[in-house]
């Protein structure tokens, strides 16, 4: 066996955020016409005022939920490929509530329900998937992807159907009435009160794990089956309580964006946030506190790209690429040597 | 011929063309699968085949080209993945999501400096070549759905049985599934493991280039998201298959069926679209949970 030198998880996170950083500066040169504009684009442009640095941390918030969901699914060994579709349809569900509920109707109230209702939107698909594994032996991968793909599809079809805004040209919902909306802080920006809420649920979930039984038994499942199994811990349901967990969790991200920044379900609008919510999960390393940093990491790349896409042209997609490379090095348990020892 | 029988031509005849993207990722992915891997790329595999496959295609206006084009950058990225996992030590799945995201980036951002469009890049190629003489296709019923069709779309046919026999009767294929089954042993007998494992993800890269080249050639274009879920069908196909080229051939027929299906109904009823679009996804995660094994 030759020498290899192990990776620890800080030095990890280090490596995939500084590559990540260095390629999207890479990708810059060679895409924009002029590099030190698109660099201040990228880099600065984003904490520049008061607007751009409000709409970047409310571009964190769902970054944030849906993280810390992801992340809980891990722990039990699940791996939850269906947020897209589980984001998707919980944002509809709760749109689709708060534009029936009656306008009389207290805004305290309406956040309430539509965030219920989110919530158990995502909660059920995604358990649909945990019970799938627990009683046919599916894997939840493919099977959370593949229903994903049906949600969306359905989601697309109700989107510009049946509650298509007739008098908008766009493929959208009707917009929710401004007092329904949540309380924007940093105003103008499109950052709301549910950045509250995202820290809380994180310092819950952290309390959760660190202090309950139902934390420690989780943590058991996905470290050693069978030693759990053997303890009398029912592993099935907690399998499937990770998946409509990460689900649910998923679902309030969606219903949180309706209620705040988006204010109607756009067609499509929340592509590629269930992807960017697994970087985040992958990003924190198993730690509930760490999604709060990393959700803010892979908000700044998203934000970042899209200002130069918008000031240089460059394809706002590198966020892909660029989160791609992180996860890469993310995963990464061992660095082989460089050079090999000689005999 | 009556109407009813000119339906069933079409949908039939289109069930073999879609299969042909299918069966190529499917028997690819079996490689790894038989390795002990189950390869989620598959689709990141086949969009980056089908983008610069049909890119080189469309430069040099040779559609032999655009496969060794396509073969060639799967491969790379396969190699990459395989890198990342056997000598990084790296989880199999992340690197697998990795290389989905990559691939849509990728295409993505070149689709855009390349073509300036991040939509539909359309190529104007030669007709493909027909694999029969074009008297064969004359034939009532069996000539048009089963003689008419393109060298490439008879290749996929031709790499199944060719995978069933490197699988079966080739030390190349033992080494590859007794790794699946007990790397310890492969080691004890002085094979490498991650030899056999690089080895079949290179086959993944192969099948899974073909698959996405296949796709862009169908509709003489690239658009991002081409693949749209392909891959992830033609995994499924494997488990359907139970693991066994030909098996994994008929279950690719079947959700190549459902996508005909619903390719006609989309034009002629009045289910929505959007709707229909989902049939093949369905009837993929139901043969899914038929075929699952409870433990």
């Amino acid at each position: 066996m030759e020498a290899e030198r192990e990776l620890r998880g800080p030095a990890r996170v280090v490596l995939a955020v500084g590559v990540s950083i260095a390629l999207a500066a890479g990708v810059l040169a060679l895409f924009s016409q002029d590099f030190g504009s698109a660099l201040a684009q990228f880099f600065l442009e984003p904490f520049s005022n008061r607007y751009f640095l409000g709409n970047y941390l409310a571009d964190a918030v769902p970054l944030m939920i849906a993280g810390l969901g992801v992340l809980i699914a891990f722990r039990s060994k699940n791996f939850n490929l269906g947020g897209e579709g589980q984001l998707y349809a919980s944002a509809l569900a709760a749109g689709v509530l708060a534009l029936r509920l009656p306008a009389g109707i207290d805004p305290l109230t309406l956040w309430c329900w539509t965030a219920l209702v989110g919530t158990l939107t995502g909660a059920a698909i995604g358990a649909l998937s945990g019970l799938l594994k627990a009683f046919r032996g599916v894997s939840e991968m493919i099977s959370s992807f593949l229903i994903s793909a049906i949600v969306i599809n359905i989601s697309d079809f109700l989107i510009t159907g049946p509650f298509q805004d007739p008098a908008s040209n766009f493929q959208t919902t009707r917009q929710i009435t401004r007092q329904f909306l949540l309380p924007r802080i940093l105003a103008p920006s499109k950052l709301d009160i549910s950045i509250g809420l995202a820290l809380a649920l994180i310092l819950v979930f952290m309390v959760v794990a660190k202090r309950t039984r139902i934390g420690f038994e989780l943590k058991i499942c996905g470290e050693n089956e069978e030693f759990a199994r053997y303890c009398g811990i029912p592993v099935a349901a907690y399998q499937i309580a990770a998946m409509a967990v990460s689900g649910g969790l998923y679902g309030l991200a969606g219903a949180l964006l309706v209620i705040g920044p988006q204010g109607r379900v756009i067609r499509g609008f929340s592509s590629g946030l269930g992807w960017s919510a697994i970087s985040v999960a992958l990003l924190a390393q198993g730690s509930e506190a760490g999604v709060v940093p990393a959700a803010l990491f892979i908000a700044f790349l998203g934000t970042g790209s899209d200002h130069v896409m918008i000031g240089s042209g460059v394809p706002s997609e590198i966020i892909s690429i660029l989160q791609a490379v992180a996860m890469f090095f993310i995963t990464a348990r061992s660095l082989p040597r460089l050079r090999r020892r000689r005999p | 011929m009556s109407d009813i029988t000119t339906v069933l031509v079409d949908i039939l005849k289109y069930t073999i063309v879609a299969a042909t993207p299918l069966l190529f990722a499917s028997i690819g992915g079996l490689f790894s699968e038989l390795s002990g891997m189950l390869n989620i790329a598959l689709e990141g595999l086949m969009g980056i085949g089908a983008f610069f496959g049909m890119a080189a295609a469309g430069l040099s206006h040779n559609v032999f080209i655009g496969v060794l084009a396509a073969i060639a950058s799967a491969v790379a990225a396969s190699l990459l993945m395989g890198v990342v996992i056997l000598r990084f030590k790296a989880n199999l799945f992340i690197a697998g999501l990795a290389i989905n995201l990559l691939a849509g980036g990728i295409t993505t951002v070149l689709s855009q400096w390349w073509y300036h469009t991040k939509a539909v890049v359309a190529f104007s190629l030669p007709d493909p070549l027909n694999a029969f003489p074009a008297a064969l296709a004359q034939i009532p019923f069996i000539g048009p759905v089963l003689l008419s069709h393109s060298v490439l779309t008879v290749s996929a046919w031709l790499w199944t049985l060719g995978a069933a026999l490197i699988i079966n009767n080739t030390r190349h294929g033992i080494r590859i599934r007794a790794t699946g089954m007990h790397a310890q042993a492969v080691l004890a007998l002085g094979y490498s493991p991650d030899r056999a494992r690089m080895a079949a993800l290179v086959w993944s890269g192969i099948g899974s280039g073909l698959g996405g080249f296949a796709l862009g050639l169908s509709i003489s274009a690239f658009v991002p998201n081409i693949v749209s879920g392909r891959g992830w069908i033609a995994l499924v196909a494997i488990y359907l298959g139970r693991k066994k080229p030909l098996w994994i051939a008929a279950s690719c027929l079947l959700f190549a069926f459902a996508e005909s299906l619903s390719n006609y109904i989309q034009g002629f009823s009045s289910i929505p679209p959007l709707i229909v679009l989902a049939l093949p996804y369905a009837v993929t995660l139901v043969s899914l949970i038929v075929a699952g094994n409870k433990k």
